[in-house]
């Protein structure tokens, strides 16, 4: 019985053996950005290259120069970014974004800006399906 | 054999479905947050959607064979299979283009992506392993292994938008609660359902190819058996038996 079935079990447990193996590995390094608070309480400022992601906030977006300034912000934190290079073209307050670049425990220097939009679909009157459910977690 | 066939009732539909959804995907009513860009909805979701299910009809192919030992499963399970890499190459491609008119990159190693390409190359491997092995059983034994062990990924890849953070937007599609208007919901249904007509025609007009493949194998084998034994016997003539 065992024999018939060994030439299975054992690509089976190499294979769900290397897959925990990544997963426990990667866990750490799939995470994609940091948010500010964990840049504020777990990242110690140093010249690595990461990156930050968060809400841009209102009314804090200036142009100086070759730069752009702006907030963002995770909801508890609000960090200070600097950014030089490509304005992504879905770039607007209150728009989710991720910024590469380093952080020096005050001020985030960031080359690269993506754009990280939300998975809601709403049309321009501003609905989704489930609109009544929506209302009630928010209330 | 019939030389030339006309196209099946299955085939006009698949092509009147596809017209139609596109019609609905260019007319549904536009994104609030991302504008045009978000029409690439409707490739990328029913071709990922594609994916998934022609990997899971490889998946219960692949059961199916080695319980009942039928090689029509394993042509089933290798057919199935090689749309779903088709459609995941669509899907990867589809969202690069997105990925480039929304995030502004067309393609970055987070989870959700990385997984998906290496969902990809796994059962561009799959597809690879049935090639190594001319045998028709062992292709159908060995290949099953794999056609079973390949579907345990679509779980990670799946949800790594929810376990991970990711630049890839989490779930639209959460259990009673969809993120999406309705209008673009029923251009998207409408979409999905064209997309899976499109698979089940694909389908059977690629096991049927197999099931020919293999018959002409089959033939193969018949006439050149002989041909291989005279070979051998032939110096016994030499000789006193036989």
């Amino acid at each position: 019985m065992i024999r018939r079935y060994w030439k299975f079990l054992l690509p089976a447990s190499v294979l769900l053996g290397i897959l925990v193996i990544l997963m426990i590995n990667l866990s750490s390094n799939l995470v994609y950005f940091h948010t500010p608070t964990e840049l504020y309480t777990e990242v110690a400022p140093s010249s690595d290259r990461l990156r930050l992601g968060g809400q841009v906030v209102a009314g804090t977006v200036e142009e100086s120069g070759e730069m752009l300034v702006l907030t963002v912000t995770d909801g508890r934190e609000a960090l200070p970014v600097e950014h030089t290079g490509v304005i992504p073209q879905l770039f607007a307050e209150g728009q989710g974004v991720i910024v590469e670049g380093t952080w020096d425990g005050e001020t985030f220097r960031s080359d690269t800006m993506l754009i990280r939009h939300d998975e809601q679909y709403r049309t321009e009157d501003n609905q989704i399906y489930d609109s009544v459910d929506h209302q009630l977690e928010e209330s | 054999m019939t030389s030339r066939r006309r196209p099946s009732w299955l085939d006009i539909a698949a092509v009147v479905a596809v017209v139609g959804a596109l019609v609905f995907a260019m007319t549904s009513p536009r994104v609030e947050a991302q504008g045009d860009s978000a029409r690439m909805l409707f490739i990328h979701v029913p071709t990922i959607w594609l994916a998934y299910l022609a990997f899971a009809v490889t998946f219960i192919a692949s059961i199916a064979y080695l319980v009942t030992k039928k090689l029509n499963w394993d042509l089933i399970a290798g057919s199935s299979a090689e749309i779903g890499v088709v459609f995941t190459t669509v899907a990867i491609i589809g969202g690069m283009i997105w990925g480039k008119a929304t995030w502004n990159v067309y393609w970055t190693w987070d989870a959700r992506l990385t997984l998906t390409a290496i969902m990809l190359f796994v059962y561009i491997g799959y597809l690879a392993l049935r090639r190594a092995i001319p045998d028709p059983e062992a292709r159908a034994r060995r290949s099953s292994v794999l056609g079973i062990l390949g579907l345990v990924q679509l779980i990670p890849v799946h949800f790594s938008v929810t376990w991970w953070r990711t630049l890839h937007q989490t779930n639209t599609f959460r259990p009673r609660d969809i993120q999406m208007d309705g209008p673009i919901l029923a251009a998207l249904l409408i979409s999905v359902a064209a997309f899976t007509v499109v698979y089940v025609a694909l389908l059977r007009h690629r096991y049927e190819l197999a099931q020919l493949d293999l018959a002409a194998h089959e033939a193969a084998a018949a006439t050149e058996g002989p041909v291989a034994g005279d070979a051998v016997s032939a110096p016994s003539i030499g000789s006193s038996g036989a």
